[in-house]
């Protein structure tokens, strides 16, 4: 019998999990739903998630009529016999069994864990998973293997494949001070540091670059400072590339010609928008294509009510659409016209293997957030799709373009399902895996989501969420979802995770990797915050 | 110590009548058989049981005792105004057998032979009471009622007076009141009755796991 043995199988089904009956001396307080246990089959070994816990008695007599004064000796003599606890298991992986002195080498021969296809027999034996198990399952640190976390329990890390990960779009999801925002930059440091693929972060609330205070009151420090001159900052505030120590490495301007119709159509809530401004749109553009809504905002009362004579446009909705797209051209970062060169130059950027943040500085309205995402979103993706084109063309290692994703914070705004269809970003959600650029989606309500993008999420990681409709659209396409169902619901609100998906073999409910100055120095953080003038020159223009 | 003469033997239980009057052994004790080898190859077998009651009648069954006490004379005074009583009353007790130690091997279940008539029956000392009880399994040949006292009092007392034997085990008192709560699992007031009877009371704190049922 081993040390840390919890009971054995007395019931089952493939299709419905495990029955375990615990042994007497094993309290269910010791016991959590969402943790990782193994069933030591005769054959194989079922790494399995422990999905709920019953309390039974073998006389329902008892349960009726409950000893009236029970002392502790009674008690102690009735837990475990008379009444006993039982937990239901999900198989989620096996393993083959092998000699167990020579553990290691069998495992690289057969090559992991496979998906559950038996289950084991009556009475095999439960236990708490060793060090050896969650090794065996999520493999060590090192290479495309990053540790996100640990066991609840145990401290060894649990690794997360990069390499998979970035494959697919991806979830970060958990009410508000669950540290989605932490989360995230584990992962993106995890991306930058194996050099697996290049970001580009919109960075709504300035959070990503440099450092910031944490709710519990110390600071930590942003991507720019870990990872150096990797990371370039793009600012549409001017304001703070003045700041000191927090360079910007480039302004951005949006020019009024460069906005599309469906960026107006994205943004008809923040805007107040009829349900006739999409029509209207449409003729102004068939008048004056790329520049209809500098042609629109420049018209005097007149030369409306002549563009609705000679169009058939409505002249009301006309003069309330002039009015309400007024709006953007007051922002500052909006100009008449610009050109696409410095997103090109950032496409380029991010093609040399440099990560970029957009920094929206005070601009950090909704509407801000979504015009700029979006529209820098579909150049990029016109960028990317062209390079995947020529690649597919030359077949020329040179010419693959790196795997890009792309974070983007309160993402129902671009994927609610009113949306997703029309905004780039449902377009990347659903397809673009093709073309090597995927989305890191974090938000809090993601019942917000469109159901077929959150389908389509390859790894989703999730801190505590408590609404039952978020709860569901996480677990959207995820088999087992009653036992992953309770585990998220009783993770704490910090720092502890769930994570399921592409990337890890199994869910697994951990506690997240600290980010502090342990991590900082794993990522090869440089000691001096200050740059050194020649990366930056190198930065600026590109590698000679 | 020889306690007794087996004056009536079958294969699940024996009546023995003791040598010293209204002394049977307690109630719920192990006694022990010694049943030398016939055949001489082995050491022989200690068939071991637990007193399952108590009695002293008269030597005829048929006449009941009388009266025998005085304003002056009662209890134990009776026996000095009446030697004869000595002589026609008689105590006796049974035991239920529970395995056997053969060639130093502790077994429990029945014997293949029932104890022979007329042999002696011995107190079980501390070191066979020790070595007996290491393993619970005869506790179940205690739920089969063999006389008037019902099986869980005998379980109980066999518990209690083991307990006392082994020097206040509670670690082993811990593992019977288990072994128990397993047996008497579908009747619970069976099951509360022995586990009453059996609860040492207050302990120290430190040595009492478990919650609440």
């Amino acid at each position: 019998m081993s040390q840390n043995r919890l009971g054995v199988v007395v019931d089952g089904a493939f299709n419905a999990g495990l029955t375990v009956r615990l042994d007497s001396r094993i309290t269910t307080e010791q016991l959590r739903i969402g943790n990782f246990v193994v069933v030591e089959g005769q054959q194989n070994r079922y790494f399995s998630l422990i999905s709920d816990i019953h309390l039974k008695a073998t006389d329902p007599r008892l349960l009726a009529d409950p000893p009236r004064d029970p002392s502790p000796f009674i008690a102690q003599a009735l837990a475990g016999t008379s009444t006993y606890a039982t937990v239901e298991v999900r198989p989620m992986l096996m393993l083959e069994k092998a000699d167990e002195s020579d553990v290691d080498a069998l495992f690289e021969e057969r090559g992991g864990p496979e998906p559950v296809r038996t289950i084991p027999m009556h009475f095999a034996e439960l236990r708490e998973a060793t060090e050896l198990d969650f090794s065996t399952v999520f493999g060590q640190e090192g290479g495309a293997n990053f540790a996100m976390g640990t066991p609840l329990a145990m401290d060894i890390p649990i690794c997360l494949r990069l390499d998979r990960f970035v494959e697919r779009s991806n979830g970060v999801f958990g009410q508000s001070g669950t540290g989605k925002s932490f989360l995230a930059r584990l992962l993106i440091s995890g991306v930058i540091k194996t050099k697996i693929a290049v970001n580009l972060i919109f960075d709504m609330h300035d959070e990503y670059s440099f450092d910031k205070q944490t709710e519990d009151g110390h600071w930590v420090k942003g991507l720019r400072q870990i990872f150096g001159s990797q990371v370039l900052i793009y600012a549409l505030d001017e304001a703070m590339g003045r700041r000191r120590g927090r360079n910007v490495d480039v302004t951005l301007k949006i020019g009024l010609n460069q906005i599309e119709e469906a960026d107006i159509v994205l943004l008809s809530q923040e805007l107040n928008l009829r349900q006739t401004a999409e029509a209207t749109i449409g003729l102004l553009r068939d008048a004056f294509r790329q520049q209809w809504l500098l042609k629109l905002l420049q018209m005097t009362p007149e030369e409306l009510g002549e563009f609705c004579k000679g169009s058939g446009a409505h002249p009301a909705s006309m003069a309330s659409l002039q009015r309400n797209l007024k709006r953007l051209q007051r922002q500052d970062y909006v100009v008449d016209e610009a050109t696409f060169s410095a997103l090109d130059d950032m496409v380029e950027a991010l093609d040399r293997g440099k990560h970029v943040i957009l920094q929206f500085g005070r601009y950090n309205s909704v509407l801000d957030y979504v015009l700029v995402s979006n529209l820098v979103t579909r150049r990029v993706r016109q960028r990317y799709e062209e390079k995947t084109r020529r690649y597919e063309e030359t077949k020329e290692v040179a010419d693959k373009p790196r795997p890009l994703m792309i974070t983007i914070e309160e993402a129902h705004k671009f994927l609610n399902p009113a949306v997703a269809r029309q905004t780039t970003f449902g377009t990347i959600a659903r397809e673009m895996r093709k073309y090597n650029v995927t989305l890191l989606v974090i938000d809090q309500r993601p019942s917000g989501i469109d159901p077929e993008v959150m389908s389509q999420l390859g790894t989703r990681v999730s801190g505590k969420l408590t609404e039952e409709r978020d709860i569901e659209a996480v677990l959207t396409g995820v088999s087992n979802r009653s036992a992953l169902r309770g585990a998220l619901t009783s993770l704490n609100t910090r720092q502890q995770i769930l994570i399921m998906g592409h990337a890890v073999p199994m869910p697994i409910v951990m506690r997240t990797r600290q980010y502090d100055e342990r991590f900082y120095q794993a990522m090869g953080a440089r000691v001096e915050t200050s740059q050194d003038a020649q990366t930056d020159i190198l930065d600026l223009f590109g590698d000679p | 110590m020889s306690i007794g003469e087996i004056i009536e033997t079958t294969s699940t239980a024996f009546v023995a009548e003791s040598f010293e009057l209204n002394s049977p052994p307690p109630l719920g004790s192990l006694v022990v058989v010694q049943v030398s080898s016939e055949t001489g190859t082995s050491t022989g077998l200690d068939l071991y049981a637990v007193v399952i009651y108590g009695q002293t009648v008269g030597l005829d069954p048929s006449r009941r005792a009388v009266r025998r006490s005085t304003d002056k004379v009662f209890d134990a005074a009776i026996y000095d105004q009446h030697p004869q009583l000595e002589h026609t009353l008689r105590t006796e007790f049974g035991a239920a057998l529970v395995g056997f130690v053969a060639d130093s091997v502790v077994r429990q279940h029945l014997p293949s032979q029932p104890p022979p008539l007329h042999y002696s029956v011995h107190t079980a000392s501390v070191e066979q009471v020790r070595r007996f009880t290491n393993s619970l399994h005869y506790l179940r040949l205690l739920l089969v009622p063999h006389g008037e006292v019902p099986p869980p009092q005998v379980l109980a007392a066999n518990v209690r007076e083991v307990y006392q034997q082994r020097g206040v085990d509670r670690l082993w008192l811990d593992a019977a009141a288990r072994e128990i709560a397993t047996l008497l699992q579908s009747d619970h007031q069976a099951l509360l009755t022995v586990l009453y009877s059996i609860d040492p009371g207050k302990v120290s704190p430190s040595t009492v796991r478990g919650g609440q049922i």
